[in-house]
């Protein structure tokens, strides 16, 4: 679970040997994109928990488009962008349409890790947190049907405890037929379905 | 984070009882401490004596409010359980109709009041008012859905209908998702024509019941949990008073009414359990 599946998405070749180094140091199984097509094609084909991707690339795919990919893909794959200084503006605009965070040039790798370890963490917590959910939905299930199977047997107990009462107190009737009846009645049908 | 002292789980159990009848016994210091340690920061209390002369004296129930907002378990998902919406689908809505209808009134269109009585932030209300709408569609039939809930913040939640990627995966499939709401920011958000449905309210079911008449519908569902038996068996008392006669009560699966209402007798259809009065 630690083991992330990473996406480094940039046109520059030293940017991604230097990423995919750094990431695979890092513990993590590194793919990478030469630009925005073949990421989109990466995407597609595979789940990444997390897209680092350049907002700006040639090749008419930009790194808008890979989160848009991204996101519709799998709704758990994070996406980081990487920005030029001058673009922030467009990375906030990006973080509304669900990036988890951006990253200005030149790369601080320190921060980089700090992002990622964040992203680790959430992902541990989102997976603890649906581990706990299972666990109480069969607990549930299984408690439920017992409960119900008691409550609907208590019931027809209480039902057929009122119905022999009755019996028994037939003023009209000889105490041995009441009895008789009153047996009959404990016997009658069985108790489950 | 400021700790709470043994006396102190006390003497803030018993307010938070007072205000909104769940019960909490004294080895839920964790519990507490987590849900009030950001609030007592907010607060700038340096204790949890301090936080409960605060919230006790506090003539405007701003903190009061707060202070239920955080104590209040909000889990909840859509069609949780499943069953109950099968129930309503299959055989109480359809039952109900026939009926209402059958007994001279002007067939099938009398109004149906439904009641989600611990509806959180909405999606239980909002899963029956679904079932309704692919059950019936536009047909003629009223409906009057009322969802109340303890939680200030919930029930504003509930009314504004929208909820994050993780609310809306439990419980959802795809194409309800896609059928009944819109993308909102990263949000989802439900249809107008179901949110116009349902109305919400803030309600406290320690307190009587004034002005809500009777309903034929009436879901009650893991929020008796937090409450102490003699306390569910007052509510489930109040709430057999304002149920129709036909009427029909669904409670948790995995809760239970013996013992605690004999006014109420457990039905089962297909593997889930209603009640009905007696």
């Amino acid at each position: 679970m630690t083991n992330l599946r990473i996406l480094v998405v940039d046109d520059d070749p030293v940017t991604r040997t230097l990423l995919t180094k750094r990431l695979i140091r890092d513990e993590c199984t590194v793919d990478t994109a030469e630009d925005g097509v073949v990421a989109i094609e990466k995407i597609a084909s595979q789940y990444y928990d997390v897209v680092l991707t350049d907002l700006i690339m040639p090749g008419g795919v930009d790194g808008i488009r890979v989160l848009e990919e991204a996101k519709r893909a799998n709704i758990k794959t994070e996406v980081i962008l990487i920005t030029a200084h001058a673009s922030v503006d467009n990375a906030i605009e990006a973080m509304k349409k669900g990036a988890v965070d951006y990253l200005q040039k030149p790369i601080n790798f320190d921060e980089l890790f700090l992002r990622i370890d964040k992203i680790r963490n959430l992902k541990m917590l989102i997976k603890n947190a649906s581990d706990l959910r299972e666990a109480m939905d069969i607990t549930e299930k299984t408690s439920a049907e017992t409960i119900q199977e008691l409550e609907m047997m208590v019931s027809e107990l209480k039902g057929r405890l009122t119905a022999i009462r009755a019996t028994l107190e037939q003023s009209d009737v000889d105490p041995e037929t009441r009895l008789r009846l009153a047996l009959q009645g404990l016997d009658a049908d069985s108790l489950t379905d | 984070m400021i700790k709470i002292k043994p006396d102190e789980i006390k003497v803030l159990s018993n307010y938070i009882y007072s205000i909104s009848g769940i019960s909490i016994d004294a080895s839920k210091a964790y519990l507490l401490e987590t849900r009030f340690g950001k609030l007592l920061e907010e607060e700038g209390c340096k204790s949890y004596n301090e936080f409960y002369h605060k919230a006790k004296s506090g003539t405007d129930k701003v903190l009061e409010t707060k202070i239920i907002n955080a104590i209040t378990t909000n889990e909840t998902l859509f069609f949780r359980d499943n069953g109950p919406f099968d129930l309503l689908k299959f055989k109480i809505l359809p039952d109900l109709i026939d009926i209402r209808g059958g007994n001279g009134k002007r067939p099938g269109f009398s109004n149906l009041k439904i009641w989600s009585s611990a509806c959180s932030t909405g999606q239980e209300i909002y899963s029956v008012a679904i079932v309704i709408k692919e059950l019936l569609g536009n047909s003629n039939q009223k409906f009057t859905l009322l969802g109340t809930d303890l939680s200030n913040a919930a029930v504003t939640q509930a009314s504004a209908g929208i909820y994050n990627k993780f609310e809306i995966e439990r419980g959802l499939p795809r194409e309800k998702l896609q059928r009944y709401f819109v993308p909102a920011g990263g949000n989802w958000k439900i249809k107008d024509e179901i949110r116009a449905m349902a109305s919400f309210r803030r309600m406290n079911l320690m307190q009587p019941f004034v002005g809500l008449g009777k309903f034929d519908i009436i879901l009650c569902r893991n929020v008796a949990i937090y409450f102490t038996l003699s306390d569910r068996k007052k509510l489930f008392n109040k709430i057999a008073d304002i149920l129709e006669p036909d009427g029909y009560l669904i409670i948790g699966s995995t809760e239970s009414l013996t013992g605690v209402c004999p006014r109420f007798i457990p039905k089962r259809h297909l593997r889930s359990i209603y009640y009905q009065l007696n």
